[in-house]
């Protein structure tokens, strides 16, 4: 069996998350219409109910968690890690800059800053010779920006869904 | 009945609309091929496109990827064997040993077939059984949509989940998700904390593109490795001709896997995986030579391909009739039905016939795209498998850019779509899966108006719930599901304590 602390702590996590849920829950004005319920009753109840069924699994996975052999610890690869972690990084960066700099050059920036990243984070940028290295950054910078301005025309154009330009 | 099927026919027959089944249908296909990428997010990436589409052309357009995708996912089986699609699995067993006898393109021809005469009998078997079933549900009042609600999200959270209690939790988390937002009847806010987008709830589209295309990018961005390459096959093929009589000449296995798919697909949260093992399983049992299932024998091909179209057919039954899911591809495609103002359930048999039955057309109309678009672009298909994965990723985020912020140019919803992408990367790689959460997000809010209407209408009387018979079936049926999967998951926990037991007391 793999040695995974991620599990225990993702239940961990929902222990925390549903209680707080709870805990805001109780403070939901409490209106009384003849026959209904209470706004704050299925909030309290699902919560409650998370609560009760993310303890077991915690339990569940903390035993399962030291009863694994811990020769055979998950190891969780960090080429991984800072690939997903560059993905999250770089979809938030295009958030924040979708609107302010127009639908195109975002675009444009986030998949170049994807492709180039993905090199550099999977450590393929390090293999590469230098002409390699101009031919990628070339070809990259061309994918963005036809990418971006092909879907810009697509959506735009041909389905009318509005873009800032 | 007849002059559904006329209105159905007039709004299919269009160019816009037969254009749209072809472009989802080709979508399908090479998202079906691509390992990793799944028929939902074929789909979840539709959404924004068929926003301004009318009902059976977006829908029609839908199907066309679902059904591509179902079939496509033999390519990459047969000629690399690795499956394009979790339901393809089985399609490695026969489909790779064929391809190395040099035999790929009778191997793709069969699984070509198979798909589309799987695809064309479950259209008749969904529009035979889903008006009967739709027709019944139109006696049900606020009770009986209320014990249906919990019963949907009690079955799907029993076996989508890798536990019991993990399916019901992802289930709960999309039910409180759907709670967020201003409380329908009393107008006091739940869970904005100030924020304005809240208000009206949260957006279904971020939380579909999130979970099922943002989650995948993730996943796939983790599992990142540019030294494992797909390798060319090295099998040369141009087209794939359709062999027909080859396929029907196997009877038997085609037969078995229509009826495999077609009884696995309306349980909901049971998958095409399950329906193909099963057909593959029940095929080498009923044949003459079951020593040959795994050495590129056709039947094993002709089983597993034809099951796993037939599945979407059956996974649409309870989908259209009572909306409830059958699986995470149909999940995505109620909130694309509901995103296009077409809420399903009995009543839209009754109100909008001529929909209902464009809609089983054109899932036949998607079909025969499908076996063309597989038979003339198969060469194309297989240059598809080698496109570099970051490209890739990077173009479907851009593209889960646009459908979000589409929806109503509101940047909160882009934010919300990659908070559920991070949600869901966790569900799934804890074994919490992510169709539980769409199904709470769309049938919490069924659950939650009809059991306070109900209670209005009974003036807080509970019992009604509990006696009147439709809605005592429904809950008895998911406390039963509910005993039955928990003494499962007893034994099958049991089962290995028993063992290293025995293994240390021999």
């Amino acid at each position: 069996m793999q040695r995974d602390i991620g599990k225990p702590m993702f239940d961990l996590l929902l222990v925390i998350a549903s209680a707080a849920a709870f805990a805001v829950s109780t403070t939901l004005p409490n209106i009384e219409i003849i026959g209904d319920l209470s706004p704050a009753f299925f909030p309290k109840l699902i919560s409650a109910l998370v609560f009760v069924f993310a303890v077991p699994c915690l339990i569940k996975d903390v035993r399962e968690w030291q009863a694994a052999d811990t020769r055979n610890e998950r190891t969780i690869s960090s080429r991984g890690v800072v690939q997903w972690l560059l993905i999250v990084a770089l979809t938030l960066g295009y958030i924040l800059i979708f609107e302010r700099l127009g639908y195109i050059v975002s675009t444009a920036i986030f998949t170049f800053s994807c492709v180039i990243g993905l090199l550099l984070a999977s450590g393929t940028w390090h293999e590469l010779t230098s002409a390699r290295r101009v031919r990628s950054l070339a070809g990259a910078a061309i994918f963005a920006i036809v990418l971006a301005v092909v879907i810009f025309y697509v959506f735009t154009e041909l389905f009318e869904i509005p873009l800032p330009a | 009945m007849i002059s559904g099927y006329l209105d159905g026919l007039g709004m299919v027959l269009q160019f816009g609309t037969l254009l749209a089944i072809a472009g989802g249908t080709l979508l399908g296909i090479i998202m079906g091929a691509l390992p990793g990428l799944t028929s939902a997010m074929a789909v979840a990436l539709l959404l924004p496109v068929t926003f301004g589409m009318p009902p059976v052309m977006g829908i029609g357009m839908m199907l066309g990827a679902l059904c591509g995708a179902g079939a496509s996912g033999s390519i990459p089986a047969i000629l690399l064997n690795i499956p394009g699609t979790p339901s393809s699995v089985a399609t490695t067993f026969d489909g790779f040993p064929m391809a190395k006898k040099g035999e790929a393109g009778r191997a793709l021809g069969l699984s070509i077939v198979a798909s589309f005469l799987g695809g064309i009998a479950s259209m008749v078997i969904l529009s035979l059984l889903a008006p009967p079933i739709a027709d019944f549900a139109l006696r049900f009042g606020a009770a009986e949509y209320f014990s249906l609600s919990v019963f949907g999200l009690v079955i799907i959270a029993s076996v989508a989940g890798k536990s019991l209690l993990k399916g019901l939790i992802a289930g709960l988390l999309g039910f409180f998700v759907s709670i967020i937002g201003t409380d329908p009847i009393t107008g006091v806010d739940r869970f904005t904390f100030g924020e304005l987008s809240l208000l009206t709830g949260v957006n279904l589209l971020p939380a579909l593109i999130g979970l099922f295309a943002v989650s995948q990018v993730l996943k796939d961005a983790f599992e990142y490795d540019p030294h494992q390459r797909l390798k060319d096959s090295g099998h040369r093929i141009d087209v794939a001709r359709p062999r027909f009589l080859e396929t029907l000449k196997h009877w038997r296995a085609l037969l078995v896997g229509i009826l495999s798919g077609s009884i696995v697909g309306p349980v909901p949260g049971a998958g095409g995986s399950i329906a193909s093992l099963v057909a593959y399983d029940q095929a080498r049992r009923f044949s003459r030579h079951p020593e040959k299932f795994g050495t590129g024998h056709a039947p094993g091909i002709v089983s597993v391909e034809s099951a796993n179209n037939a599945l979407l057919g059956g996974a649409l039954i309870p989908t259209l009739a009572l909306g409830i899911p059958g699986e995470a591809a149909t999940a995505v495609l109620l909130g694309g039905l509901m995103i296009q103002g077409v809420t399903p359930g009995p009543m839209l048999f009754d109100d909008q016939s001529g929909i209902v039955h464009g809609i089983f057309l054109a899932y036949l109309v998607a079909n025969i795209f499908m076996l063309l678009i597989m038979c003339l672009g198969i060469k194309l298909f297989i240059r598809v498998l080698m496109v570099p994965r970051k490209q890739l990723l990077s173009a479907i985020l851009v593209l889960c850019f646009i459908g979000v912020y589409g929806v109503d140019g509101d940047v909160f919803n882009l934010y919300l779509m990659l908070g559920f992408g991070i949600l869901g990367y966790f569900l799934n790689r804890y074994g919490f899966g992510t169709a539980p959460v769409i199904l709470g997000l769309i049938l919490g809010p069924i659950a939650e108006s009809n059991l306070r209407r109900g209670l209005q209408a009974f003036e807080g009387d509970w019992t009604p719930f509990f006696t009147r018979p439709i809605s005592l079936t429904f809950l008895v049926i998911a406390a039963g599901l509910l005993v039955l999967t928990l003494w499962q998951n007893y034994r099958a926990n049991r089962v290995p304590v028993q063992a290293s037991k025995e293994g240390a007391n021999p």
